[in-house]
């Protein structure tokens, strides 16, 4: 797991972990995050990937 | 050099502060805001309790944080009394948290932001003020929290975006709930008929009572503390506490006393610049194309665009459609709220896994709506707008994420 990466949206703190992915959106578990598509949108802010908001936070499940 | 001054410290103001940093590191940058300035995604506001969290998790960065972040001037409890756009300076009235520390003083500035917000529209209903709140700020919330502790009823008025969240959060952590609304289904502005009645159905899950095609003639406190709402249909409905959720209106009164062309929210070009043009404007008190768009996703896009504007890379502000997430329980929903009234709704599904899409008379979608498990389609269903140009651009949805 230790290579499982969390990342966060700046706008609403929405958490993306590539471990759990989204099923609901359609992203099965274990997916990394660059391989989601460059038009995907934050679920619940609707902010883009690549336009800066998403962030790394570590490399551990737990958020806060 | 003078100071980019924004006024106001909401979603607007401050991630323009942040997208103007990120471009330079050296513009001087003030904020002054009238209430404490704290940063918290103001959507929780309708979903803490399901999220446990109180109000005062909900703030993400306080002052501190964001003045070392942000590298910003931050003046809080601070109004704006007027604007001279001859020179160039904002004449501001400090007021102190306890309402001790009094003093007007001028601020010039270099270009001026408003990003004063909006306020909920005033109920027209006797007894109403006093009676009833609204929640649209954190520190709203904050009061709304300490009223609700030990109480039992509430009563939403008005069964839109914050109505519907409301009552699913509420009544799904022990409250009980009634709803009114004057139309026929909850969201009706925004959504057929068909998937207002999953909604109605997955809230209703939590015991809510629905009252539509209804409205309130009076509120009135009764000696026990408990409010009494009087319909016009001759009923009434009883609770402890009463919200009113029945929309926003945008703050204009500063543009207009500082002779800034306004409508229902101040007038800006796809610069997002007013009437006078050292003067800026964006988020909830502007209207985009004659329509105020109280949301995050386009005061977030115009704040980004402007940013590159204000430090000289002077770029449109583009607002492609963009899909608002719903939280209710045990149905979640995303929408794109129709841009035209002129269509038809076209619907498919099964119980609560619901597909609808709006379709002007050529034929183009225009909106849509999904519940439940039809979610997963939002990706493919953006990149079916048949990719109109808004200011000139192409919309960047090219593929779907299936």
């Amino acid at each position: 797991m230790s290579n499982s990466k969390i990342w966060q949206c700046l706008t609403c703190e929405f958490v993306y972990s590539e471990a759990t992915g989204l099923p609901e959106e359609g992203i099965p578990p274990g997916t990394a995050w660059e391989d989601i598509p460059e038009d995907w949108l934050c679920p619940d802010c609707a902010m883009g990937k690549d336009d800066f908001v998403m962030q790394e936070i570590q490399n551990a499940s737990q958020s806060f | 050099m003078k100071p980019t001054i924004i006024i106001g410290a909401g979603h607007a103001g401050l991630t323009l502060a942040r997208e103007i940093r990120a471009l330079d590191k050296a513009m001087p940058i003030t904020i002054v805001n009238q209430d404490p300035i704290q940063a918290y995604y103001k959507p929780n506001l309708s979903k803490a309790l399901s999220m446990n969290k109180s109000a005062e998790q909900l703030i993400m960065k306080q002052i501190e944080a964001l003045k070392r972040d942000l590298g910003a001037e931050l003046l809080e409890y601070t109004s704006v009394l007027k604007i001279s756009s001859e020179k160039k300076c904002i004449v501001c009235h400090a007021k102190g948290p306890d309402n001790k520390a009094q003093e007007t003083f001028e601020l010039p500035y270099e270009n001026l932001i408003l990003a004063t917000g909006a306020s909920p529209i005033e109920l027209p209903i006797n007894g109403a003020s006093g009676n009833v709140v609204s929640v649209n700020t954190l520190q709203d919330y904050i009061q709304f929290r300490e009223m609700i502790k030990d109480k039992k009823q509430i009563l939403i008025i008005g069964a839109g975006f914050v109505g519907c969240e409301f009552a699913s959060d509420l009544s799904s952590n022990g409250y009980q709930v009634d709803v009114i609304d004057r139309e026929n289904w909850p969201l009706e502005k925004v959504i057929p008929e068909r998937l207002g009645a999953e909604i109605k159905h997955a809230i209703s899950k939590n015991g809510v009572n629905w009252h539509f095609q209804s409205t309130i003639d009076e509120i009135v406190k009764e000696k026990r503390g408990t409010l009494k709402a009087y319909l016009s249909n001759g009923s009434t409905i009883q609770s402890d506490v009463i919200i009113s959720a029945i929309g926003l209106s945008p703050n204009i009164q500063l543009a207009k006393d500082s002779g800034l062309v306004t409508s229902r929210g101040i007038v800006v070009d796809e610069y997002s610049r007013t009437s006078c043009c050292t003067i800026y404007a964006l988020g909830d008190c502007v209207e985009y194309d004659g329509q105020p768009l109280p949301f995050i996703a386009p005061a977030t896009l115009a704040a980004k665009a402007l940013a590159n504007t204000l430090t000289g890379n002077k770029i449109k502000r583009i607002l492609p459609p963009q899909p608002v997430a719903i939280k209710i329980a045990n149905c979640p929903i995303v929408l794109c709220p129709p841009k035209t009234k002129e269509g038809s709704w076209q619907v498919s599904g099964d119980g609560q896994d619901l597909e609808v899409a709006f379709f002007n008379n050529k034929q183009e979608l225009c909106g849509f709506a999904l519940s439940g498990q039809k979610i997963s389609l939002k990706g493919e269903y953006l990149s079916r707008y048949s990719k109109p140009k808004i200011n000139g651009s192409v919309l960047p949805h090219a593929s779907g994420i299936n």
